[in-house]
């Protein structure tokens, strides 16, 4: 009896801490002069969809694919450069791997908004400013690679030794037994960890605010803010964005939330 | 030729090349970046010198000028406020549903997961409901605050200089329990049950066995979860773009959001900077402890 008031309550806490996205979804149905109803409507009186018109009106496919872009670019550069530091970080123990890992423990922890202003500097420098996604790209990428780093890190310490040795007894080359035994054997913390970097990207907003000038080429994130404004009214079309935004976010999320749940626990900890 | 290349395919060389493709990533993108800021930090860097080298030094004139400026003390006190009201509060809401969600009921670890949907959407979008429910007129807080006779009047949370900051530090906190709880309820896990079979058998009651046993035993997990806290209080930049934008005058601006304000708003590039390194600084501080003390752990 006891476990079951205990979930009645536990289900009141996720309830009350859920409540924003709740009210995101609810205003988002809601019509124009239901928003501005006090007290405000609980249930929306007469539902309306509007997520068709408000993708056309603020042109957000435009929007959602450069967020994808931006976030597969990353997702790739992550991916590739730090998988291979991950595993050597695992398996090889001495005073120069300590360093590395401090190092990279050290890069995590540099805001994004106190990095952008050297960032910008540099990379007008360099010219790289002419392709401004890029720029984010690369930005972004060298914000989540150490979390990358860190998380796929604790998977490949999951990973036997023994199975290592044994392909490279039976005349497998570092790159042969890497490739076709350890990483697929880790493949469910890689992937898991890329759809967090993944997802981190996808919402990225600093760098794309200060790199990205050109309206075409801006994330969602930028979107959503330009849109905001501040004497807007539109609080319907905000919420209709915002819903039509984080829907693919919070799918993602529940489909992988053990996996996400435990993959963090392991990395953040160890 | 041969011996270099065998060494790639087979011994320490591949190693060292695959550390050293991340390294060399991290040492372009982000440590250099950093060195560069300091760099611009003595510097007076505007719009006309922002892509030329040759760039006239300062010393620390930047820092003079930037610490003396009249918001600098405001901003200074609105940082420690918000990072230490932040982490208070997520500290301890997060520690109490860990607590509870740590007990036996079905569904228990299914619902503590759940907490972490909010972790997951974009910062600015968390920013973007929030004031539309922290919103003057018709946001649904001062519905709920008013029925409930807490108030009396609309706060208007995100206008009203007195109330702003807190706005920010609201969804905040929002925003950090999830990760706090997350992390502490492993730390719960932990800890053995017998222990606190065997306070109770001596007749411990709860309040004394929080005391006695959880927190001590939890002292490493409080830690790490309060650094990492600061760590990420400090990185919150998209909930002020999307609440309030440092305003009204300042009200509630922090330093990582100024600092951007100088460089982006105002192209007062060489003032950004000096506000950058002052907090990398600390960051890096804060950071360097936490790592030391969870590597000192690891080697027990």
């Amino acid at each position: 009896m006891k476990r079951y008031i205990l979930l009645a309550i536990g289900l009141v806490l996720v309830g009350i801490y859920l409540f924003p996205l709740y009210w995101m979804y609810i205003t988002a149905l809601k019509g124009g002069t239901e928003i501005f109803a006090f007290p405000p409507t609980f249930w929306p009186r007469d539902p309306m969809f509007t997520a068709v018109d408000v993708w056309h009106r603020l042109q957000m496919d435009s929007y959602i694919w450069n967020s994808l872009v931006i976030a597969l670019g990353v997702t790739v550069i992550v991916m590739v450069v730090g998988t291979g530091c991950a595993y050597v970080l695992a398996r090889v123990r001495n005073r120069w791997m300590d360093v590395v890992l401090f190092t990279v423990l050290m890069m995590q922890v540099l805001p994004s908004s106190l990095m952008i202003t050297p960032i910008f500097v540099s990379f007008n420098q360099m010219g790289l400013l002419e392709y401004p996604r890029l720029a984010v790209v690369l930005a972004q990428a060298a914000k989540v690679l150490p979390l990358y780093i860190v998380l796929c890190r604790a998977t490949f310490v999951q990973v036997p030794n023994e199975l290592e040795e044994a392909a490279l007894v039976d005349g497998n080359s570092r790159v042969g037994a890497f490739l076709t035994i350890i990483v697929p054997l880790a493949r469910n913390g890689i992937l898991v960890t890329s759809v967090l970097v993944f997802l981190q990207s996808f919402g990225e907003y600093v760098y794309s605010r200060s790199l990205i000038a050109e309206r075409s080429l801006q994330p969602a994130t930028v979107g959503l803010q330009s849109f905001m404004g501040p004497n807007s009214s539109d609080w319907s079309g905000v919420m209709t964005y915002s819903a039509i935004y984080v829907t693919p976010i919070l799918i993602i999320f529940v489909l992988l939330q053990r996996r996400i749940v435990s993959g963090l626990t392991s990395g953040a900890l160890k | 030729m041969t011996r270099i290349f065998g060494s790639l395919r087979d011994g320490r060389g591949f190693d060292t090349v695959l550390v050293f493709m991340a390294l060399g990533y991290l040492l372009v993108f982000s440590a250099f970046p950093l060195i560069y800021n300091i760099v611009m930090s003595t510097q007076s860097v505007d719009l006309f010198s922002l892509a030329s080298f040759d760039r006239p030094f300062v010393g620390l004139d930047n820092y003079r000028e930037v610490l003396s400026t009249p918001e600098a003390n405001l901003i200074f006190w609105n940082t420690v406020k918000f990072v230490v009201l932040s982490i208070v509060f997520q500290l301890s809401i997060g520690f109490g549903l860990a607590m509870f969600f740590n007990q036996d009921f079905p569904g228990a670890s299914f619902l503590r997961g759940l907490f972490l949907a909010g972790w997951i959407m974009p910062a600015l979008v968390v920013g973007a409901v929030w004031s539309w429910i922290l919103a003057g007129d018709f946001g649904v807080l001062n519905y709920v605050l008013s029925s409930l006779g807490v108030i009396e009047e609309h706060i208007f949370w995100l206008s009203d200089p007195d109330m702003s900051l807190y706005a920010v530090i609201i969804a905040n906190i929002w925003l950090g329990v999830p990760f706090n709880m997350l992390l502490l309820s492993v730390g719960l896990a932990g800890i053995p049950k017998d222990v606190y079979e065997a306070a109770e058998m001596d007749g411990a009651n709860a309040i004394r066995r929080f005391f006695t046993i959880t927190l001590p035993l939890m002292r490493a997990q409080l830690g790490a979860v309060i650094s990492l806290g600061i760590i990420f209080t400090l990185q919150q930049f998209d909930l002020f773009a999307a609440l309030t934008q440092g305003g009204p005058s300042n009200a509630s601006n922090v330093f990582q959001y100024w600092s951007w304000q100088l460089s982006f708003q105002t192209y007062e590039i060489g003032l950004g900077s000096v506000v950058s390194v002052l907090m990398i600084v600390f960051v890096i501080f804060v950071a360097a402890i936490y790592v030391r003390s969870t590597r000192h752990e690891h080697a027990m």
